[in-house]
């Protein structure tokens, strides 16, 4: 704990266009923003000084968020209600915080203490049935390894310990929409798309587009109970 | 209603590399989609490149202030979203409303660099649009050019309804307003071009028709009624009137020049007589101290920005940049914000400029140009730098802990013998050994001096523009050669292109003929030839030869002062007089002195622009 600094935590979301935005952009962004709102945050000791502030899991291009967090530390306390009205101002539409509150210095990282992700992740495409698309991730997941290929490298997920629920797949006039449950680790985390896709192409099907949405991020306790972080 | 071509876009995005280019949404961007008149500004590359272009950012900024204007922005595609957009038939889009280019009432484009300009014709077509402006009327776009390469506009000058010759900030206002008013008045593409030709500033090059003698040599233009003879650049007098854009759209994507960038004063009298920019963006005009400081200060806090660039052709020439410099790392100080200075001079001032700007925090490298090996050949470009000068700096700079020095050269400067060529290597050895004398003992393996060394190449409205440029064997021999006489430890050796370098030259002092090459080699698949891994020397050897002009000429050849220029009659303010003056002060070796500091030189940009130099916040 550095004395003086208070540790202000900010769910924020990633929508509509932006949902194209990397990471790293993402991070750029909203330390912008949060330079532009004039909030008085802590700038690092050292050789190159910087922003003090730290990002939740990251969310692949492509992908939307509805409550993605950041920490950023500030060198004095400023009500959270102001605070988030500030930022809120200055902040591109689509990457919104929307909720704000202090933490403990104590508590974990973000990307320690996130480890559960819940998506939802609709499918368009021709023939893509409920209970079929149902069916075949129920195999995958019970087969117990995918590999998956992003960009030139190929990791093995093993399924049981990443998909830790029975996903919930609810037909749509133009596909379906599955919702899906992964467990995030420090050696990358499955992306539900990877795990969608392969399913299609099992029954031999494919979709014109999957869009997905990770709704919430969540802290595991020791009892394995599921909840937001505070 | 417009056209949004969005959902259309949308699904080839999910396919494209770095998608954030095309998305719109930044901070800064403004959107205005019931405006009465539309224009988009193109910058003829990837969004990574162009986004930083100040001039785009003014003028963005000038045009949407207009009542019942909007200025939206749109970037070349990168090659894999052109041929996807192709494919399905999906034409060039703006940003801000996703609209067709073609859809707007003005078409902007800047042309900042020769090789450039297939892009500029790939941009036309993938809008739709004829490439050539007399192919196009009433229905289509007005496509206006602008930027550094207007000062020989006529290689490309066909492809443009009409370019604007100087500075934007005025002249924009006022091509806007004749357009509007031709709208207005249903006058046909013709009208609108006369009115406008009637602009200051603005060449219409349909009415400028180069004429040849009976042995087909370059015969001066003939000029249509109406039409001025000689177009002379704009000029703004002084930047006070134009505050610099304090929000300017902040970019999601890790662009080139990712900061925000503070224009300090425009211009440079410093007299380097192979520089096109000092010669064509002449007088000097400073903002004042309390200005900058003021604008910096308001900027940063309205991009949130991370770092300040004070940016000019020469900053360390302000005079009142030690000034500035104090005042900014004092305000900014633990704010995690840094100052940058793009350019800086070879002299101890400088070197103490940037040990205020970088404080304690890391020393990442530091740049100075040189440009030649030789006190004869420097004196030669008017480079009023020696080079006891050069090696001050370099022991100040290691003294204070730099251990990286990055500096430029260049071959083939006129009267450059092999002597000049060797002459580099050596500097450059005596640069080293310095460096390692003032950096202690167990860091002095991390010493690095990065050599850069480009072609020089001639370029219209300087001194030099009557040079022929070193022919490309030649360029290969001498560098072999520098190659041959240059350390190899401690020192990075880095090429400007031979190649794209003499296709560079061949663009910059051709005439009107060009326009059949550019559109041949653009035919042909060239685009992105800025892009090394995309330039092919051969393909653009074919497209000379399908139009019947010879490069080496234009290029290689010898050419009188006598004889008239392709682009005669586009005039920067400085008269055939001053240039040849000076020309001839370069084959004695004697220097000439900067007007900003000393007197007056006789360049004559004043008196016919009726502007002044203006210095520490006052005039001169």
């Amino acid at each position: 704990m550095t004395p003086g600094e208070f540790r202000w935590r900010v769910a924020y979301e990633k929508a509509g266009r932006l949902r194209y935005l990397s990471h790293l952009e993402v991070v750029h962004a909203l330390e912008r923003s949060i330079r532009r709102a004039g909030l008085p945050f802590a700038v690092t000791r050292g050789f190159s000084p910087h922003m003090k502030v730290a990002f939740g899991p990251a969310l692949p291009v492509g992908t939307a968020g509805k409550r993605e967090y950041l920490d950023v530390w500030l060198t004095r306390f400023a009500p959270s209600a102001d605070a988030l009205d500030a930022l809120q101002r200055v902040t591109p539409d689509d990457l919104g915080p929307h909720e704000a509150y202090y933490v403990s210095d104590a508590a974990p990282s973000l990307t320690a203490a996130l480890v559960i992700a819940k998506y939802r992740a609709s499918v368009e495409g021709r023939g893509i049935e409920s209970e079929e698309v149902h069916a075949a991730l129920s195999r995958l997941i019970g087969g117990g390894e995918l590999a998956v290929k992003h960009k030139g490298k190929q990791k093995v997920f093993d399924l049981a310990r990443c998909v830790p629920e029975d996903p919930r797949v609810t037909g749509r006039p133009d596909g379906v929409r599955i919702e899906l449950t992964v467990r995030m680790g420090p050696q990358g985390s499955l992306r539900p798309e990877a795990l969608i896709r392969a399913a299609l192409a099992d029954i031999g099907t494919e979709a014109s587009v999957v869009r997905t949405t990770r709704l919430d991020t969540l802290v595991e306790s020791e009892e394995g109970v599921w909840s937001r972080p505070v | 209603m417009r056209a949004d071509l969005w959902p259309r876009l949308e699904p080839l995005l999910a396919r494209a590399e770095r998608p954030t280019r095309y998305i719109n949404r930044e901070w800064g961007a403004r959107h205005a989609p019931d405006a009465d008149y539309r224009a988009v500004l193109l910058y003829p590359d990837v969004y990574d490149i162009g986004q930083a272009n100040q001039a785009l950012h003014i003028l963005y900024d000038r045009v949407n202030a207009l009542e019942g204007v909007a200025a939206e922005r749109a970037y070349l595609p990168a090659p894999d979203l052109i041929e996807l957009m192709r494919s399905e038939e999906v034409p060039l889009f703006s940003l801000e409303s996703c609209a067709p280019v073609s859809s707007f009432d003005l078409f902007g484009i800047t042309v900042p660099y020769e090789l450039t300009w297939t892009n500029v014709l790939e941009a036309l077509d993938l809008s739709g649009l004829p490439v050539r402006s007399r192919d196009r009327g009433s229905e289509h776009p007005l496509v206006v050019g602008g930027g550094p390469c207007v000062f020989n506009p006529e290689p490309f000058a066909p492809f443009f309804d009409a370019l604007l010759i100087g500075e934007g900030e005025d002249a924009v206002v006022e091509i806007v307003g004749v357009h509007q008013h031709a709208r207005a008045q249903g006058l046909s593409r013709a009208e609108l071009l006369e009115r406008l030709a009637a602009v200051p500033g603005v060449y219409v090059p349909s009415f400028y028709e180069p004429r040849r003698d009976d042995t087909g040599a370059f015969a001066g233009v003939a000029v249509r009624d109406g039409a001025p003879a000689v177009v002379l650049k704009r000029v703004v007098p002084e930047l006070t009137a134009h505050r610099a854009p304090t929000c300017p759209v902040v970019p999601f994507l890790d662009v080139v020049h990712d900061r925000y960038a503070l224009e300090v004063q425009r211009g440079c009298t410093r007299g380097c007589r192979f520089c096109q920019a000092g010669m064509v963006y002449r007088p000097v005009r400073e903002r004042s101290a309390d200005d900058i400081v003021r604008d910096a200060v308001a900027g940063l806090g309205r991009t949130g920005y991370d770092e300040v660039s004070l940016t000019s052709l020469s900053t360390a020439d302000h005079s009142q940049v030690e000034d500035v410099v104090r005042r900014l790392t004092r305000r900014l100080a633990g704010s995690g914000v840094s100052v940058s200075l793009p350019s800086l001079r070879v002299d101890a001032f400088s070197v103490d400029l940037a040990r205020l700007v970088a404080g304690a925090g890391r020393k990442s490298g530091l740049t100075f140009a040189p440009e030649a090996g030789t006190q004869r050949l420097r004196n030669v470009i008017n480079k009023n730098v020696t080079e006891e000068d050069l090696l001050t700096v370099v022991d100040r700079a290691f003294e204070a802990g730099w251990r990286r020095v990055k500096l430029y050269f260049m071959i083939g400067l006129p009267t450059e013998t092999d002597e000049d060529v060797v002459a580099i290597g050596a500097l450059v050895e005596r640069v080293l050994t310095r460096a390692r004398a003032n950096t202690p003992g167990p860091q002095r393996g991390s010493v690095r001096i990065a050599v850069s060394v480009s072609t020089f190449v001639p370029k219209a409205q300087t001194p030099f523009q009557w040079e022929p440029q070193l022919a490309l064997d030649e360029v290969l021999r001498r560098q072999q050669l520098l190659r041959e006489h240059t350390p190899h430890k401690g020192v990075e050796l880095h090429w400007h292109d031979a190649e794209v370098s003499f296709i560079e030259g061949v663009m910059a002092r051709g005439g009107r003929e060009l326009a059949d090459v550019i559109e041949a080699a653009w035919r042909a698949g060239a685009t992105f030839d800025a892009w090394t891994e995309r330039f092919d020397l051969g393909r653009w050897l074919l497209a000379c030869e399908s139009a019947g002009v010879d490069p080496t000429m234009i290029a290689n050849g010898e050419r009188s002062p006598d004889k008239p220029l392709p682009w005669d009659h586009i005039s920067a303010g400085l008269p055939r007089g001053y240039l040849v003056r000076e020309r001839e002060r370069a084959f004695a070796a004697e220097t000439t002195s900067d007007c900003s500091f000393g007197g007056c030189t006789g360049c004559d940009v004043c008196q016919t622009l009726g502007v002044t130099v203006i210095t520490g916040g006052g005039r001169q």
